[in-house]
């Protein structure tokens, strides 16, 4: 535990020091909502019906942006070797790239959120919706941190990783914007989609863990 | 043991690893005495770099295995036992110094850190610049502290890919003393510098295209010449 809370801690501090890829995703993520709230016409329509898609391209791109960052400076710099041969176990490694990726891109999402309630109109800091986003964001960077250190060897990586894990993650989408559409009134009950989004960041979750340490060796 | 009663710190049996089907390392055995001190030499492409990654765990072999003091690896009793000093520094940029070593401190388990990491600091001369940022260092001092990094555990085993690389007469003295002739460590480093290994070499293993063709490693441990006492 004290080798996983070293691993974590200082995965959170290199996000710290050098932020400039989750800086660009928040900013990115800022631009795409101000952008989708002046192309809709607020003052005529419902715009619930397009708030679904509108926050998860947003926060899927994001993630896209930073999500491999972490990993990519990991192996540039070598220390990843330095962890592969150390007593830390590649459970470990995973799961302190796993918790620090998913910290700044919970951040930049609870952000997003609050923005768009200010500029739609409509309440979005719901704890179903939290919820939704929570779970969906575990699935999400749970398969984009294994790819990412599947194409960390690879030339065109940056690449690579957009077009990896966009066809994975089209069940989590559906799940994901479906339960939104549905706790925001726009369909009846949120309980299969969560059921969907659940079932996909276990299966993710647990990909991930068991295939890392082949994927990293590699 | 040995012939001569020493204990073996490694024992490699028949390793072998290939890449998409070719051969890079085939059948090397090893039985290193502790505390010897082994110069890996070889041409390029002789599968120096490639034996010293399956020896520090970061590459399974296709075939054999290698145990350290006893212990079959891979194992977290083979990771505290041994110490990597590679091509690169394997530093983290944006930490300073004595965050680095803090942080290896933590995942080694390793009891006193700080006056462990202040020992080695100040042997290296970084202690003055511990709180510097380490992408701002020279290639020289990043190789010092890369040499804290591995030692900071106090491996019983030291396993180096050329470490000589970017230091200077000053930064080699340093390595020679706290490493590679440092009494009781075993070593197996892997070097082009030839008129170095009289310094601190016991023993060679010569590599010729992934088979060894030369072993002196468990002949003798009489001290090096001009190794500190």
């Amino acid at each position: 535990m004290n080798v996983l809370g070293a691993v974590v801690a200082k995965d959170l501090k290199l996000a710290w020091r050098n932020r400039s890829g989750w800086l660009s995703a928040a900013a990115f993520s800022t631009i795409a909502v101000l952008t989708y709230s002046f192309a809709f016409d607020l003052a005529t329509g419902d715009v619930r019906p397009l708030l679904p898609g509108v926050i998860w391209t947003t926060f899927l791109f994001a993630g896209v942006f930073a999500a491999g960052q972490s990993f990519q400076d990991e192996v540039d710099d070598g220390t990843f070797d330095a962890l592969m041969f150390s007593p830390v176990g590649a459970t470990s490694v995973f799961a302190g790239k796993l918790v620090a990726n998913l910290i700044a891109l919970l951040i930049i999402e609870f952000s997003q959120l609050i923005l768009a309630t200010i500029l739609f109109d409509v309440a979005l800091l719901t704890p179903e919706l939290l919820g939704i986003v929570l779970i969906g964001t575990i699935g999400y960077v749970s398969l984009t941190t294994l790819l990412a250190t599947m194409g960390g060897h690879v030339r065109g990586r940056s690449v690579l990783l957009p077009v990896l894990s966009l066809p994975l993650l089209i069940p989590l989408l559906i799940g994901a914007v479906r339960a939104t559409g549905a706790s925001l009134g726009l369909e009846a009950g949120t309980g299969p989609w969560m059921l969907l989004l659940m079932v996909f960041a276990v299966w993710a979750t647990l990909a991930a863990v068991l295939l890392f340490p082949t994927a990293a060796e590699q | 043991m040995t012939d001569a009663g020493t204990a073996i710190a490694i024992d490699a049996r028949g390793l072998t690893r290939q890449y998409a089907g070719v051969t890079v390392v085939r059948g090397v055995d090893l039985a290193l005495p502790a505390g010897s001190k082994t110069a890996l030499l070889g041409s390029n492409g002789a599968g120096k770099t490639t034996l010293l990654k399956m020896l520090s765990t970061l590459l399974t072999p296709t075939s054999g295995s290698f145990s350290v003091n006893g212990h079959r690896a891979p194992s977290a009793e083979v990771a505290r036992s041994i110490g990597v000093l590679g091509h690169s520094p394997m530093l983290y940029e944006d930490f300073t110094p004595l965050e680095n070593l803090q942080f290896f401190a933590r995942i080694y388990g390793v009891q006193d850190a700080e006056p462990r990491i202040r020992d080695l600091l100040d042997q290296v001369g970084l202690w003055r610049r511990r709180n510097e940022r380490t992408v701002i260092l020279s290639r020289g001092y990043h190789q010092r502290l890369a040499l804290c990094r591995a030692l900071i555990h106090r491996p019983a085993v030291l396993i180096a890919d050329e470490p000589e690389t970017g230091l200077d007469p000053e930064g080699i003295e340093l390595l020679d003393e706290m490493a590679l002739a440092a009494p009781g460590l075993t070593v197996i480093a892997a070097t082009h510098r030839i008129d170095h290994i009289d310094a601190w070499a016991t023993g060679i293993v010569r590599l010729d295209r992934g088979r060894v063709i030369e072993d002196t490693s468990s002949v003798g441990l009489a001290a090096p010449e001009g190794a500190p006492a």
